[in-house]
């Protein structure tokens, strides 16, 4: 389709998806505490990785976030973000299935509960980020840093 | 593009790995404070900083026994009302926290001002003691100690356990 070609279009999903990650993120890094015990409220990982992922998570998703909005290595990004989403929506599907009931974490203290819409609202994320990731007009970079054109 | 040329460019997982170590590193330069007190054993329990929470301290069953025992402490029982009735630390009270966040406030009142205060709900991963103890320190309680082995741990010693009939 055309319209995935069209690199104003493409742009503004790069604002989409790169606002929100960087608007996680930031939440997150707010603070880490909350966000950690956020982690380890889905019973997944033991307290010291819930600590690591809550220092280090926050900053992937920022530093992401921020570079495929202004188009440093935007497909490392658009693949980064790609695959923390499938995680994610992966990681709700599979708390709702084990019956616990926890706040997302998403976004700190705005967070709501890991339910249905919220798979639904990652998906839509996703999507976008897919769209970007294997665009083939992905090359509109304010900053470039690759060489190659895809 | 298509994802086989997406992973075979190097360009990718340069970003990727640039990605990575900027966050890894920010990251932790930016929590110095937090990974000592982790390394100090401080969020062993639970992620909160003793210092945002002067009072709340999380205590083994044998401090609860010895509490329980010589009439110490009030204890309160943070799960639901049903959980309670089917069986509790005997003279506990019953401060469902579901029932607080959506609004009785009322329950609150059971809870006598002054003592320390001894939380627990059912054990292993269970989150409601804590919270409440959170809500209670907002609310001005300072002496707020958190059973985190909770119910199950009570039951499986073996100790005194009191049920809705018996209270009656």
């Amino acid at each position: 389709m055309t319209v995935f070609k069209n690199r104003y279009f493409l742009q503004l999903l790069r604002f989409i998806v790169g606002g929100v990650f960087i608007w996680a993120a930031v939440t997150k890094i707010a603070d880490p505490l909350a966000f950690a015990q956020d982690v380890r409220n889905y019973r997944l990982v033991g307290q010291a990785l819930s600590f690591l992922t809550a220092i280090i998570l926050p900053w992937v998703e920022l530093i992401a976030g921020i570079c495929l909005i202004i188009g440093i290595f935007p497909r490392s990004a658009a693949l980064m973000i790609s695959v923390l989403l499938l995680f994610f929506i992966i990681l709700v599907a599979v708390t709702m299935l084990r019956g616990i009931d926890v706040d997302c974490g998403c976004f700190g203290t705005f967070s709501r509960k890991a339910d249905l819409w919220l798979i639904l609202e990652d998906s839509l994320w996703l999507v976008m980020s897919l769209v970007l990731l294997f665009s083939p007009a992905n090359e509109f970079c304010w900053l470039k840093a690759t060489k190659k054109t895809f | 593009m298509n994802l086989k040329q997406i992973l075979g460019d190097r360009e990718t997982w340069k970003g990727i790995f640039i990605i990575l170590a900027l966050s890894l590193a920010i990251g932790a330069v930016s929590n110095l404070s937090l990974i000592k007190k982790f390394l100090q054993g401080e969020f062993r329990q639970a992620f909160i900083a003793r210092d945002s929470y002067p009072g709340l301290v999380f205590i083994t069953r044998l401090e609860v026994e010895d509490l329980w025992h010589n009439q110490l402490a009030t204890i309160v029982d943070s799960r639901s009302v049903s959980e309670f009735k089917r069986g509790h630390i005997p003279g506990a009270i019953s401060v469902p926290l579901e029932e607080v966040r959506s609004g009785n406030f009322g329950l609150l009142d059971r809870i006598p001002p002054g003592r320390p205060l001894v939380i627990y709900c059912e054990g292993g991963d269970c989150l409601t003691s804590l919270n409440l103890a959170r809500l209670l320190h907002e609310r001005g309680f300072r002496d707020l100690r958190v059973f985190a082995g909770g119910w199950e741990e009570w039951l499986a010693a073996g100790l005194p356990v009191e049920k809705e009939d018996d209270s009656l």
